[in-house]
């Protein structure tokens, strides 16, 4: 099996669009900041709570979406291999 | 015939991430209503306007991404010939002229030694069927049949 053609198996399409959220997470994160609806110096508001906290969300469960597929897609690698093996010598064999 | 035996963790992974994030995503949707930062009636203000073009694309990306891990789960089970492989009608066409292309599409785990017994002789019958229909004599057909049920008994 090729580099790219494991790299393809461990990040598949699905990761990609986990990574896009990832980074919309960031943006949550600093949006109220960014946008400024936040006011300088003063206790958060509802608002920047909520969109901070849902921002931080975002960037921990699609991370965890990303590096779980990716061991677990790690693990499966050596496995499919040795059965490739195993195929491949019981044709030679028969 | 080796199985390759199917791993779906990754899978499931993936799509319980995708419906945790589309949830966060409806959230983020009604979340100026109620937080009541909102004020009812009023226009939208810049945190109800950046919580809706924020939520309504991270749900339908969350969406997205669950299609694109359930396909992977589908094609993992077609792989491991837990689902049945989707025939193309061309390839069904072929399959009448090809019959060593509908040995692998009998599911592997299927396969028991009676199975592949009678696959090896339908494989060998449809073999002379076409050769026949080719104008290929009577003999190489017959041959074929001969190798293969010596294979058998060997």
């Amino acid at each position: 099996m090729s580099v790219g053609n494991a790299m393809r198996r461990l990040v598949p399409p699905g990761s990609l669009v986990l990574f896009l959220l990832f980074l919309t997470g960031i943006w949550l994160a600093i949006s109220p900041f960014a946008m400024t609806t936040q006011p300088s110096g003063q206790p958060w508001i509802a608002s920047t709570i909520n969109t901070v906290a849902l921002g931080g969300v975002l960037m921990i469960v699609s991370l965890l979406g990303i590096v779980g597929y990716m061991a677990l897609g790690l693990r499966d690698l050596p496995r499919e291999a040795q059965a490739r093996q195993e195929a491949d010598q019981e044709t030679t064999s028969s | 015939m080796p199985t390759t035996q199917p791993t779906l963790g990754k899978y499931l992974i993936g799509m319980a991430v995708s419906l945790l994030i589309f949830l966060a995503g409806g959230w983020l949707i009604l979340a100026p209503f109620a937080l009541s930062y909102q004020p009812y009636g009023a226009d939208w203000v810049s945190q109800t306007t950046n919580n809706l073009a924020t939520g309504i694309p991270v749900a339908v990306v969350a969406l997205v991404a669950f299609g694109f891990f359930f396909a992977a789960l589908l094609g993992a089970l077609r792989a491991a010939g837990v689902l049945a492989v989707r025939k193309r009608p061309e390839a069904q066409g072929q399959a009448a002229f090809q019959p060593a292309t509908g040995l692998a599409l009998v599911p592997a785990p299927a396969q028991s030694d009676l199975d592949r017994t009678l696959s090896t002789l339908a494989a060998a019958l449809a073999a002379d069927l076409s050769a026949r229909r080719q104008g290929g004599n009577a003999q190489v057909s017959d041959q074929s049949i001969e190798q293969v049920a010596t294979r058998r008994e060997a």
